[in-house]
């Protein structure tokens, strides 16, 4: 048991080390261009994470309020919503992050590296959108009517099935886009790293081709498609029952966050409670292991590959029916698959960790990108980020520091040697 | 201090943070000039840690290393080289597609401006083996030659090197009989021409016939030191595990009954496409044990992962229970009654990464009452496992928690505890006490007779003469993919099965 609380702490200890280190190390860049550290991470880290108001780092825990009548009274910062709160934000956006990174972290965990995200990703966005729109101009064709003109309970009955559709199709064109990387890996033993960075170009191209051609829905300078129907919008907080909420104002946060928490929640049945995650699993540990016990390891890792992709097919969904409603040209080069298999190397693959990171990860890009408020370059922000993230993959560096200082520090608690003998 | 000692370590110790072990725990070891001095004990018991630090491969945390009374600082294998120590380790370090003498000559290439005189380096090596009676063929290229002769290189390798003090670590693993008695020769008059040498060893029989002294290590500490006159090998087996042990395994006749196994003419390839069993036939019958000698390397693998479904079969078939199963998968074998105890249990026996359950019930998950619908029933699970390590008493085993702390010998007995549940109708033991402790070995042989006894039969794969002897009821000698012979066991001995091991053929009737 105490053990076991040792193990929790000194994982916790790692990635909180990492972050310092990471800021230290930039403090040295933060200088060179001009500014203070402190005050610059101060400043980042409630354009992330903190409620309006937030100056400092106490403030991202409690947060002075100057009341109407005049006077100050200091609020907990988390749950002051005055006019929105920036975490709001920060789900929004790691809403999808998530889900890459359990798409990740489900091809991890029956040894394939895949890193074929982005490519699925791109895809399922497109079949979202063009669902999002296709599907309700052939309703109202069939009916004989419009979206100002449908009848209440046509527009409802739209309203609870084109989603659910556009995002069941994303699933798929993500699943098959990545089970080609699988059959590849399980048929001709093409290195999945290759070939899902491969599948991801195709993608990108195909996706900018589409939304400059096909899909382009007028000739504005920059390309774009037509906007989903109202019908097919996974409604955000703000407007619907939540609308009152204050905490929420500003953000596009919407039941995609209630769909990804669902999805970690059956992820994590899948791998711990099932025999097919079991099999993937024991697969990733040692193919041997699970070729000599009997597995079928082929079947275990051409099914984690349709699940990771169906995944980030979904998280191209969710960004498309919950908040971007159309693509735009770049957005193939949005780099959200990308950050979720860094999200899921960080959490080490634990679901529970993803929540977390993905979270923290979200609020830090954003604290860094507004760091350009602040007459800091954008590139800053990115460079921090980058340092966390090396200092976050020294693990076994920070592991054996910590053990040898506990070492140091108590030394009872080194085991002698396993004893050899026995029976 | 004494001036007579070749090495004094005084106070070394070693603890690996990465692993949460103390590998010495403030060892004492001395060792006089000119002796054959055995470093004995089990496996983890800190003997390699000990010499890696006296050659210089590992740094103690803290601790004196004194080489002929004079103290060094060993940071590097070159500053232990330069000391006048050499070690022969236990896996050669030799480049296989060099001639021998390349290999000796290796970074002291004699020669000008860096050209090298290939004649004169075939000399000079010729020259060097002539000298200490071990003659070699400097122009042979070490990839054709026998182990026994690249063991040779090795050696002739340190004492190019002018090495004093020779560490040779676990030297008869690989031999054949005959070539371990040309080793203890060759030791013998090595010792003789005064130079010192350490070997490190678990095999007891060994000490007895070549060292003056010994030392016992246990847990990282320094049990005992002796002269070898003065104890048995009882006493030393007692000191290394530090209880009684029973060295013999008490078994009966066998019984065996109707056929369990057939293969026919069963041809096999290696992984680079070349045949690695080649036209083998063998009966196993229930309620015996048949063993497969050979040296390592002459097609065991090969043939006992092709009868697990492991490796595909190129001819030949294989009959398990009377049922043809040369196609059929793992899965399909093991319910048919097949168990393997494979050679490598740290990666194919077990998954090191994953928990104690996870690892017991790999074959057994997609069943009832282990899973019903596809979701695992935790409950039969953690049932199922608590038997296994209740009845195989694996020491130290936490259910839900990771493996990789456990002892050799403790995974063995998982992999064992898995294997034999369910009392399988054959068991192929592919080398099922390497790398064990004699502890250990004790209660893998005693299992393994159980479950002969019981009914099972047994393919029992080794290179460890000893265990073909103590266990087989029946022996096939395996020599570069074919069997040379099957024999009983009563009408075998040791000099026979190492001529068959060597690849002679028996005269024809």
């Amino acid at each position: 048991m105490i053990t076991r609380l040792r193990h929790v702490l000194e994982g916790a200890a790692i990635p909180v080390a990492a972050v310092l280190l990471g800021l230290v190390v930039s403090s040295a860049f933060v200088v060179i261009a001009g500014k203070q550290p402190l005050p610059t991470y101060a400043f980042m880290f409630c354009e992330g994470f903190g409620a309006r108001g937030c100056e400092n780092f106490g403030h991202l825990l409690f947060v002075p309020v100057e009341e109407e009548d005049g006077s100050v009274h200091t609020h907990f910062a988390p749950t002051l919503g005055t006019r929105g709160h920036k975490l709001a934000i920060v789900l929004e956006r790691a809403t999808p992050l998530i889900l890459t990174a359990l798409s990740a972290t489900v091809a991890f965990r029956a040894g394939m590296f895949s890193i074929g995200q982005d490519g699925q990703l791109v895809l399922g966005a497109v079949a979202a959108v063009f669902l999002g729109y296709w599907l309700p101009d052939q309703i109202y064709l069939l009916t004989g009517t419009g979206p100002d003109s449908a009848p209440p309970l046509q527009l409802a009955l739209m309203r609870l099935t084109i989603p659910p559709v556009a995002m069941a199709a994303a699933m798929l064109v993500g699943a098959f886009y990545s089970w080609i990387a699988g059959i590849l890996k399980v048929r001709l033993n093409v290195n999945e790293l290759i070939s899902t960075i491969i599948l991801n170009a195709i993608a990108v191209q195909f996706v900018t081709f589409m939304v400059n051609f096909p899909l382009r829905a007028d000739f504005n300078n920059i390309a774009r498609t037509r906007t989903i129907d109202d019908t097919a919008w996974l409604t955000p907080f703000t407007r619907a029952l939540l609308n009152e909420v204050d905490w929420f104002r500003g953000s596009r946060l919407g039941i995609g966050l209630l769909l990804v928490l669902v999805a970690a929640a059956i992820i994590w049945f899948f791998l711990h409670r099932t025999t097919a995650g079991y099999e993937q699993r024991m697969t990733e540990g040692s193919r041997l292991f699970a070729r000599y016990g009997g597995i079928p390891s082929a079947r275990a890792t051409l099914r984690a590959m349709l699940i990771s992709g169906a995944l980030s097919g979904l998280a191209g969904a969710l960004m498309i029916l919950g908040v971007e409603r159309r693509i735009v040209d770049g957005f193939a080069l949005g780099g959200t698959g990308f950050d979720g298999v860094l999200v899921a190397i960080l959490a080490r693959e634990s679901v529970v960790g993803i929540l977390l990171v993905a979270s923290f990860f979200a609020g830090l890009e954003q604290g860094a990108i507004n760091l350009q408020f602040e007459n800091l370059p954008r590139q800053l922000g990115g460079m921090i980020i980058a340092f966390m993230i090396l200092f976050a993959s020294m693990e076994d560096f920070f592991r054996d520091n910590i053990t040898r200082l506990r070492v140091r520090l108590f030394p009872e608690s080194v085991a002698p040697s396993q004893s050899a003998s026995e029976a | 201090m004494t001036p007579d000692l070749a090495i004094d370590m005084r106070e070394v110790r070693k603890y690996f943070p990465s692993s949460d072990v103390l590998a010495a725990d403030d060892v004492d070891f001395q060792v006089r000039q000119g002796e054959i001095h055995a470093l004995v004990g089990e496996n983890g018991a800190g003997k390699t840690t000990l010499m890696n630090i006296l050659y210089g491969l590992v740094r103690a945390d803290h601790g004196d290393v004194r080489v002929n009374g004079e103290t060094v600082h060993i940071h590097h294998p070159n500053d232990a080289i330069r000391a006048g120590i050499g070690m022969v380790h236990q896996h050669f370090k030799l480049i296989p597609s060099f001639t021998i003498a390349e290999n000796v000559m290796l970074g002291i290439e004699p020669g000008q401006l860096g050209f090298i005189n290939a004649s004169e380096e075939a000399q000079a090596v010729a020259d060097l083996g002539e000298n200490f009676g071990l003659p070699v063929d400097p122009n042979a290229v070490v990839a054709d030659i026998s182990v026994g002769m690249q063991q040779r290189v090795e050696i002739l390798k340190t004492l190019q090197r002018d090495a004093r003090i020779l560490v040779l670590d676990e030297p008869t693993a690989v031999l054949t009989p005959q070539e371990v008695r040309e080793l203890y020769n060759v030791i013998r008059q090595l010792a003789a021409d005064g130079r010192t040498i350490i070997l490190i060893t678990h095999k007891l029989v060994e000490v007895k016939a070549v060292a003056d002294r010994v030392s016992v290590m246990r847990n990282g500490r320094m049990i005992a030191t002796h002269d070898v006159a003065d104890v048995s090998i009882r006493d030393m087996a007692n000191l290394m595990v530090g209880r009684e042990v029973v060295l013999r395994v008490d078994k009966e006749k066998a019984s065996p009954r109707d056929p369990v196994l057939e293969v026919n003419n069963l041809l096999v390839a290696s992984a680079g496409g070349i045949p690695a069993v080649f036209g083998v036939s063998l009966e196993l019958r229930a309620g015996e044990i048949l063993g497969i000698a050979g040296v390592s390397g002459n097609g065991q693998t090969e043939l006992v992962e092709a009868l697990c479904g492991l490796r595909a079969v190129e001819g030949g078939s294989v009959v398990l229970g009377g049922e043809d199963v040369t196609l059929s998968t793992v899965r399909a074998r093991r319910q048919r009654g097949m168990a393997h105890i494979p050679e490598d249990r740290m990666h194919m026996g077990l998954n090191l990464r994953t928990s104690l359950d996870e690892n017991l019930i790999v074959t057994v998950y997609q069943r009832s009452p282990w899973s019903e619908r596809g979701i695992f029933r935790f409950r039969a699970i953690r049932d199922f496992a608590l038997r296994i390590v209740r009845s195989f008493n694996v020491r130290s085993a936490r259910l839900g928690e990771e493996i990789h702390t456990l002892s050799g010998g403790n995974l063995q007995k998982l992999v064992l505890g898995r294997e034999l549940d369910g009392h399988p109708g054959l068991i192929v033991a592919n080398q099922p006490t390497r790398g064990l402790d004699i502890g250990s070995i004790e209660f893998v042989h005693k299992t393994l007779v159980e479950a002969r006894d019981a009914g099972a039969a047994i393919l029992l794969v080794s290179v460890e003469l000893d265990e073909i002897f103590s266990l087989s009821d029946r022996v096939a000698i395996m020599f570069e993919g074919r069997i040379m012979a099957v024999h009983d066991i009563e009408d075998l001995d040791e000099e026979s099965i190492g001529l068959l091991m060597a690849g002679h053929q028996e005269p024809g009737p």
